[in-house]
C-alpha cells in the first residue's frame, strides 16, 4: 500500500465479510424449509419469503460493499493520488450500513416492496441513492483531479456509473406487471451480465498487473476486447428474460442469439488470465491469492458461461424457466464470479493494507476455507441442478401438479443443505482467516 | 491485435448492441398494451398488484416465472384452480394447507384485498406470453382432453358431469368456468375415492370450500365420476 487513504477499504471488507456469514446462514434456513415441514406458527412469523429477501439482499449488499472497498483501494494507486474525500468514504459506509440494517429489520416486520431481489422500500432507496452519489463523486473527483487515465480506471468508473444508473429503474412502482419485469431485468440482468462484469474485469486486470508483473499494455488491450464483447452480448442478451413475460416474439430470436454468445467474453477472461499467469515475471506468492484468482475465472466460466448457456435458448428455457434449474445457475454464477472476485481482492489487498512485505501472509486454514466453500457450492449447484431437471420433467413435461412434483425434490434439497454446511464451514474459516490475517511465518514466504 | 483495434471492438460492440436494444425497447413498449390487455388493467387490478407486493407473495411464488421457486407458479392460477378456490386459500391458508408438507402464512388479508389480488391474478392470467407455463398451457389441456373425450363422451360418468352442471364452476378441456379447479388438474392430484368422498360432503374434506354437496348422487355414481376425473389426467399427457 502506497497511499494512506487506501486503508479505507478495510472497514468495507470487514462489514462485507460479516454480512456474508449471515447470508450463508440464511441460505441454510431456506434449504431446510424445503426438506422439512415448518409449522404454521413459525411460517406466520418468519415465512420463507422473509428469509429469502434477507438472503438475497445480504448477498447484494455485501458484494457491493466489497466492490466499493476494492474501488477505494484501487483508485489511489491507479491515479497516483490520495482519495479526494477520505472522511466522506467513512460517512458513506456508515450510511449504507445503517440503511442495510434497517432494511433487514424492516423485512422481518413486513416492510417490503415485495419485488424479488429488490425488496428494499422506497424511502431506503433514496438513502442508497445518496450513498451511491457520495461514492461516485468521491471516485470520479479523485480520477478527474489526477488526470492519469488508464483503461482500468475508465472501465471501473464506467461500470460503477452504469451500475448506479440501472438501480434507478428498480425504484418506481409499475402498474403493468409485464413492464415491471421488463425493467426489473434492467437492474438484475444488466447488473450481473453488464455493469458487474465491467467492474470484475477491471479489478481482475488490476490484480493481474500487480500479481503477475505482465505488461500493463497487454492486459489493458485485452480488457478493451473483454468489455466490448461483454456489452455487445450482454445488453441485447437481456432478451433471454423477455421470452415469456408478454413481450413480442422477436425477443426469442434476439435474446437467444445474443445471450448464446455471452459465454465468449467470460471465456476470454479465463484465457487472458491463464496467459498472464503463464507469462508471469513474479513468483506465485502467496499461493492462496493465486488459487482464488484462478478459481474465480474458472468457476465464473462454469457457473455463468456454461450453466447460463444451458438454459438460455428459448426452446429449453420454455421448460426450465423459473425452476430450480435457475437456482443452480444463480448460485454457481454468483459464487464463481462475484463472491470469489471479492474474496480474491480481499486476499490481495488486506496484506498490503496491513503492510506485510510483498503482500504475503500466513496461509494456514485459508486453503481449507477455499476448498470447502468452493466444493460445497459446486455440490449445491449440482443438487439444485438435479432438483431442477426433475421439476422440469415431472411438472413441465409430464404435467404433474407442482406440489406432487416437489416430493422427490425435497430429498435433493437435503443434499443441497448438506453441501451448504460445507459452504458455511468453509466460509467461516475464510472469513476468520481474512479478519485475523497474520504475517507469513519465517521460512514460509 | 493492436490497441486501436481493441478500442474499436469496444465501441462498436457496445453501441451496436445498445442501439438495437433501445430500438426494440421502444417497439416493445408500443406493443405491451395489446399483449397484456392493458385496457383491462383498472385500479382494482393495480390495487391487487400493490397488495401482492406488500404481502411479499413473490418471495415464495413465481409469477410469469419470476420470483421464488418454493410454491406453485401463479401466472395461470385462475385457469388452473379457479377464483373461489383461490379466495379460500388466501382467507384460510392454515386450513387449506393443514395437511400439506409446505405452508403458506396466514396474513389476515382483508376481504377487499383478496378481491383485488384475485382481480390481479385474473389479469395476469390473460397476458399473451407465448403459452408459458407449459404445465398450465390451455392448448395442451385442450388437446389431451379431446383425446380422452373422444372415447368417453358417451360414458355414464361424462353424462353425469353434464347433467349435474359441474362445468358451471369447473373447467374441462376448452369449456367450463373458473370458479373451481380444472378437472384435469384435480385428476392429477387426487384418487377416485377422494373425489367420491369430496362430492358427498365437500365441507368435511375441505372446510370452507365453495362447492355444493352432491349427496343426492349414489355412492356408485360418485365413484364413477371420480374415476372419470382421474382418467383425464392419467392419459392426459
Ligand atoms: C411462505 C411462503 C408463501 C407465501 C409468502 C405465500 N404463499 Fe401462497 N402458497 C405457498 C405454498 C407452499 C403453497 C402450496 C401449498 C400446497 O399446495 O400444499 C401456496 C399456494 C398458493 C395458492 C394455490 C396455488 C396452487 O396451485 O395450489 C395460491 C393461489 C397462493 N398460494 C397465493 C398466494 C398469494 C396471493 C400470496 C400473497 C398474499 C401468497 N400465496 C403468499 C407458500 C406461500
Ligand atoms: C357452484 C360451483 C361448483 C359446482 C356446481 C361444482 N363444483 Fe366442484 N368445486 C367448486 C369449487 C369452488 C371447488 C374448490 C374448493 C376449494 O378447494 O376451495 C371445487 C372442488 C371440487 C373438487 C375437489 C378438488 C380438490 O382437489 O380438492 C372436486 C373433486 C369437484 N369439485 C368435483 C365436482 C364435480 C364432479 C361437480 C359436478 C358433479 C362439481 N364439482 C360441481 C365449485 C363447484
Ligand atoms: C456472473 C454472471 C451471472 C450471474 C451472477 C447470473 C445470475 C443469475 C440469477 C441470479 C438468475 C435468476 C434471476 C431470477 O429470476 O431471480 C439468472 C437467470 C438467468 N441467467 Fe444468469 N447469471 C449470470 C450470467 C449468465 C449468462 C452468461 C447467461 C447465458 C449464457 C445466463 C443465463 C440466464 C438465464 C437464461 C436466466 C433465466 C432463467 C429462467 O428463465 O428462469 N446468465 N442468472
Ligand atoms: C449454505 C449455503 C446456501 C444455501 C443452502 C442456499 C440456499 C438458497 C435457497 C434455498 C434459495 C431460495 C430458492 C427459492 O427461491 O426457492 C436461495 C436463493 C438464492 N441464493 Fe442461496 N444459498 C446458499 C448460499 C448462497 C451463496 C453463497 C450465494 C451467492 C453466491 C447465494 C445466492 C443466492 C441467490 C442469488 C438466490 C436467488 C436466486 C434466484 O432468484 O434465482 N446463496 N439460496
Ligand atoms: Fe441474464
Amino acid at each position: 500500500m502506497t497511499y494512506k487513504s487506501q486503508s479505507i477499504a478495510y472497514p468495507y471488507f470487514v462489514l462485507a465479510l460479516l454480512l456474508f456469514a449471515l447470508q450463508v446462514l440464511m441460505g441454510l434456513w431456506l434449504a431446510s424449509n424445503y426438506f422439512t415441514t415448518v409449522p404454521q406458527s413459525v411460517v406466520n412469523v418468519f415465512p420463507f419469503a422473509t428469509a429469502r429477501a434477507m438472503h438475497t439482499n445480504l448477498l447484494v449488499l455485501w458484494l457491493l460493499l466489497g466492490f466499493m472497498g476494492a474501488t477505494f483501494y484501487l483508485v489511489p494507486e491507479e491515479t497516483g493520488t490520495e482519495l479526494a474525500w477520505p472522511k466522506m468514504a467513512i460517512a458513506q459506509l456508515a450510511l449504507l450500513a445503517a440503511t442495510g440494517v434497517t432494511a433487514l429489520v424492516g423485512f422481518f416486520f413486513g416492510w417490503t416492496k415485495g419485488r424479488p431481489l429488490l425488496e428494499i422500500p422506497f424511502p431506503l432507496n433514496l438513502l442508497i441513492v445518496v450513498g451511491a452519489l457520495m461514492f461516485l463523486a468521491n471516485v470520479a473527483v479523485t480520477m478527474f483531479r489526477a488526470k492519469r487515465w488508464t483503461a482500468v480506471q475508465g472501465s471501473l468508473l464506467g461500470g460503477l456509473v452504469f451500475l448506479a444508473l440501472m438501480y434507478l429503474f428498480g425504484v418506481p412502482f409499475y402498474r403493468n406487471a409485464a413492464e415491471d419485469w421488463y425493467y426489473w431485468w434492467w437492474v438484475i440482468h444488466l447488473w450481473v451480465e453488464g455493469a458487474w462484469e465491467l467492474i470484475t474485469a477491471a479489478l481482475t486486470a488490476f490484480v493481474l498487473i500487480k500479481l503477475t508483473g505482465v505488461d500493463r499494455k497487454v492486459v489493458e488491450k485485452w480488457l478493451y476486447v473483454e468489455l466490448g464483447l461483454f456489452l455487445f452480448t450482454g445488453i441485447a442478451g437481456t432478451g433471454h428474460h423477455y421470452y415469456w413475460l408478454g413481450a413480442p416474439k422477436y425477443w426469442l430470436w434476439v435474446g437467444g442469439v445474443f445471450s448464446a454468445l455471452e459465454p465468449f467474453p467470460i471465456l476470454l477472461m479465463l484465457v487472458d488470465t491463464w496467459r498472464d499467469v503463464r507469462h508471469r515475471s513474479q513468483p506465485v506468492r502467496p499461493r492462496l491469492t493465486w488459487v482464488y484468482l484462478v478459481g474465480m475465472v474458472i468457476l465464473h466460466f462454469i457457473g455463468a458461461g456454461l450453466f447460463g448457456f444451458a438454459h438460455t435458448l428459448p426452446q429449453i428455457n420454455y421448460y426450465t424457466h423459473g425452476s430450480q434449474v435457475t437456482l443452480s445457475h444463480g448460485h454457481l454464477a454468483f459464487f464463481g464470479a462475484y463472491v470469489l472476485m471479492n474474496l480474491t481482492f480481499f486476499y490481495f489487498a488486506i496484506p498490503r493494507i496491513k503492510g506485510y512485505p510483498d503482500g504475503t501472509y500466513d496461509e494456514r486454514t485459508g486453503h481449507l476455507g477455499f476448498w470447502l466453500m468452493s466444493l460445497g457450492v459446486v455440490g449445491m449447484g449440482l443438487g439444485f441442478g438435479v432438483a431442477g431437471v426433475l421439476q422440469t420433467y415431472l411438472e413441465r413435461i409430464q404435467g404433474q401438479p407442482y406440489m406432487l412434483a416437489q416430493q422427490p425434490i425435497r430429498f435433493w434439497m437435503l443434499v443441497v443443505a448438506l453441501h451448504g454446511l460445507l459452504v458455511l464451514v468453509g466460509a467461516l474459516l475464510a472469513i476468520r482467516h481474512l479478519l485475523t490475517l497474520k504475517p507469513a511465518r519465517p521460512g514460509q514466504a | 491485435m493492436s490497441h486501436a483495434i481493441a478500442k474499436w471492438i469496444f465501441w462498436v460492440g457496445t453501441l451496436v448492441s445498445l442501439g438495437l436494444f433501445l430500438a426494440l425497447t421502444v417497439d416493445t413498449r408500443g406493443q405491451f398494451a395489446a399483449l397484456t390487455h392493458a385496457d383491462k388493467l383498472d385500479d382494482h387490478v393495480v390495487a391487487g398488484k400493490r397488495a401482492f407486493q406488500a404481502r411479499n407473495c413473490n418471495d415464495c411464488h413465481t409469477i410469469l416465472g419470476f420470483g421464488a421457486y418454493y410454491a406453485p407458479d401463479l401466472t395461470r392460477v385462475v385457469a388452473r384452480m379457479g377464483e373461489d378456490s383461490i379466495r379460500r386459500r388466501l382467507e384460510h391458508p392454515e386450513v387449506a394447507f393443514a395437511d400439506s408438507y409446505r405452508k403458506m402464512p396466514q396474513q389476515h388479508l382483508g376481504q377487499q384485498e383478496i378481491e383485488d389480488i384475485v382481480a390481479y391474478l385474473r389479469w395476469v392470467g390473460n397476458i399473451d406470453n407465448h403459452d408459458w407455463p407449459p404445465q398450465d398451457s390451455p392448448n395442451r389441456w385442450k388437446r389431451s382432453t379431446e383425446r380422452v373425450m373422444a372415447g368417453a363422451a358417451l360414458s355414464p360418468a361424462a353424462a353425469l358431469v353434464q347433467q349435474e352442471n359441474c362445468l358451471s364452476c369447473h373447467t374441462l378441456g376448452g369449456s367450463g368456468e373458473s370458479k373451481g379447479p380444472r378437472f384435469e388438474w384435480i385428476g392429477a392430484r387426487r384418487d377416485a375415492a377422494y373425489i367420491a368422498r369430496y362430492l358427498a360432503d365437500p365441507e368435511k374434506v375441505a372446510p370452507g370450500a365453495q362447492m355444493p354437496s352432491f349427496e343426492s348422487l349414489s355412492q356408485e355414481q360418485r365413484e364413477m365420476i371420480g374415476e372419470f376425473i382421474v382418467s383425464l389426467a392419467a392419459q392426459g399427457r
